[in-house]
């Protein structure tokens, strides 16, 4: 189990090894507060929809020989979480809402989320070993985010060699600290 | 027909959707390990892109726009479910090695991106020229990619041995780090293209004036 | 307002039904070719193994797994002429970048006769090379990283480093991979011994 968590979370991270989640890696983290708001409305979505997409896959369209539905059925229900999630917050915990709020309607389309989702599925893991896996990736997530956005903080005031202005250089500096996290690699037998 | 070329021609350098419009930028790293790959996945991006666009430009009257997003979702999916399985039945080596992210491609943004603020409003011809003009501008960069990652990193082109045996091929290019920073090289490359295309057209169009005047 | 929501809802049930009927359909085109690539993949790797088997007996469910790491997916038992040649078992469990199957195959002499990875989501470059067929972990002797285990005893230590060599850079792969090798050899060579004497006795008896 805890193999798993750490695979997910740093051998396997879902940004800097496995090249997920791309887009909002680059989008969101030009701050340090956005990329962490991010990161918890990501984790908390996907822990959610692995906890309803298991069932439905293994108790719903398996046995009816559904399994070909897969795609359009997850990413509906990614989608229609995402909707009652916001729904919920807005009405209920307005504090949060305002915190995760502006980050909802970006999350229907982060891969890294539904990928969890389906690899849950592909890769046998039982109910617990796949909400595991979900806190893991999307922690991982987490952890990319507010590295990147810290390093970015930095880059603002530093001179950039010319051809490597703009997003070229945010690239460099991912290839960096994937490098390091190559280095995990040796953390669990 | 010189219309349908300029949509057309967009999407290949200029708005190129991976290096320019920063989108659908997942699978472009992670399956370019090898040309095979990248050329597979280019291709089955675009007949998503394609198909979903025609479909929403067809419909494009009858779809309320309340109700957009999920029909968007729905029809994405369903392209993204026929070329997984037809790609599972008759290319099973290649969605082997592409693994998760042919189903994802219901998530690339491109796809979304296009169909909401292209196929939703225009006609079903426009549509297919900007489809397969992104289709194009993504495959490109894709091989491209590959290419140099495969070509530096295994010594070898689409599978076939290129480099001399004396190579001692540069991991480095195949893992994930390599892959961040040959795209950071691509972006660099293309905004350099972008300008001397930007001046050539300015260039051109002052000698037009002066011929004018 | 109702008016609204109900035409919505009829929309977007029209779009859904549509695409699940056209799903359908694909499916049922893909579906017989998506099996027929499986089995042949396996027969493929099975009639590798024991290329002179007639035929091979299914023994998956006769079959199950010691060890809490490593699931038994399948079991083989190839015969010819009504006697057991060798045992495969198709075994999978968790190597460094997700789970990967090995098909292993025993022979009647306690011998490894030969491994191929089927399936392995591990890095391009390092332990995926564990599926590659141009990747040598002994280059003078050209022998892949499957290809080394053909041919060696039970009895032997099984360890990496040791009396197995590793991918360069990949130590966890060719550890996971050694050990699901391992583990399903040990109890292919048991069950092909049992299936192996039931055969022996009534000939033996009639004598």
């Amino acid at each position: 189990m805890t193999k798993i968590f750490i695979i997910a979370l740093l051998i396997n991270n879902v940004v800097l090894m496995r090249f997920l989640a791309l887009c909002s890696y680059v989008g969101m983290t030009s701050d340090v507060g956005q990329s962490i708001g991010m990161g918890f409305a990501v984790t908390f979505v996907t822990v959610l929809a692995t906890a309803a997409t298991w069932p439905l896959y293994h108790f719903v369209l398996a046995p009816l020989g559904l399994g070909f539905l897969q795609i359009l059925v997850f990413i509906l229900v990614i989608a229609s979480l995402v909707q009652l999630v916001e729904f919920y917050l807005k009405k209920n915990v307005p504090g949060l809402y305002a915190a995760m709020g502006i980050y909802l309607p970006l999350i229907t389309t982060n891969c890294a989320i539904l990928a969890v989702t389906f690899e849950n599925i592909s890769n046998k893991y039982s109910f617990i070993e796949s909400i595991v896996y979900a806190v893991g990736a999307s922690l991982g997530y987490l952890l990319a985010m507010v590295l990147l956005a810290g390093v970015r903080e930095r880059i603002k005031n530093s001179p950039v060699p010319g051809f490597l202005k703009g997003t070229p250089i945010l690239f460099a500096a991912t290839s960096l600290i994937a490098i390091a996290f190559m280095g995990f690699s040796g953390l669990v037998k | 027909m010189k219309r349908l070329w300029k949509i057309f021609k967009q999407g290949i350098i200029n708005e190129n959707p991976l290096l320019m419009l920063m989108i659908g930028l997942c699978s472009a790293l992670a399956v370019t390990t090898s040309v095979s790959n990248g050329v597979g996945m280019g291709l089955a991006m675009t007949f998503v892109l394609l198909f979903s666009e025609i479909i929403i430009s067809l419909f494009r009257k009858v779809i309320p726009s309340s109700a957009r997003m999920p029909i968007f979702i729905i029809v994405i999916a369903a392209f993204t479910t026929i070329i997984d399985l037809v790609m599972k039945a008759y290319f099973p080596e290649l969605s082997k090695s592409m693994g998760v992210f042919i189903p994802l491609i219901v998530v690339n943004c491109i796809i979304m991106g296009r169909v909401e603020a292209f196929a939703s409003k225009e006609k079903v011809v426009d549509c297919v020229a900007d489809a397969l003009g992104m289709g194009l501008g993504y495959t490109w960069v894709l091989v491209g990619i590959a290419a140099l990652r495969e070509l530096l990193g295994n010594g070898t082109l689409a599978g076939v041995q290129v480099m001399p045996a004396s190579f001692q091929p540069i991991l480095f290019f195949i893992l994930p780090p390599g892959g961040f920073l040959v795209f950071a090289l691509f972006i660099s490359l293309n905004i350099w293209l972008k300008g001397r295309m930007q001046k050539a057209e300015a260039k051109s169009a002052a000698k037009a004036e002066e011929v004018a005047a | 307002m109702m008016k609204d929501i109900v035409k919505l809802g009829l929309v977007l049930a029209a779009f859904a039904a549509a695409a699940c009927v056209g799903l359908a359909f694909v499916n049922l085109a893909t579906e017989a070719q998506i099996a027929v690539n499986a089995e042949k993949q396996l027969n493929e790797s099975l009639s590798g193994l024991f290329s002179e088997a007639e035929r091979f007996e299914d023994l998956s469910a006769e079959l199950k797994s010691p060890d809490d790491g490593v699931k038994f997916e399948a079991a083989y038992l190839a015969l010819r002429a009504g006697a057991p040649l060798g045992l495969a078992v198709k075994a999978s469990g968790q190597s460094y970048g997700g789970p990967t199957t090995v098909l292993v195959g025993v022979g009647l002499d306690r011998k490894i006769v030969g491994v191929r990875v089927l399936d392995g989501k591990d890095t391009p470059g390092l332990g995926a090379n564990a599926m590659n067929p141009t990747f040598f972990v002994d280059k003078s002797k050209k022998t892949t990283f499957p290809g080394q285990f053909a041919g060696k005893a039970l009895s032997d230590p099984f360890e990496v480093k040791n009396d197995v060599i590793a991918i360069t850079a990949s130590t966890i792969t060719s550890k996971a991979i050694t050990k699901m090798i391992k583990v399903a050899a040990d109890a292919g060579a048991v069950r092909l011994e049992a299936s192996a004497q039931a055969t022996q006795a009534p000939a033996t008896g009639g004598m």
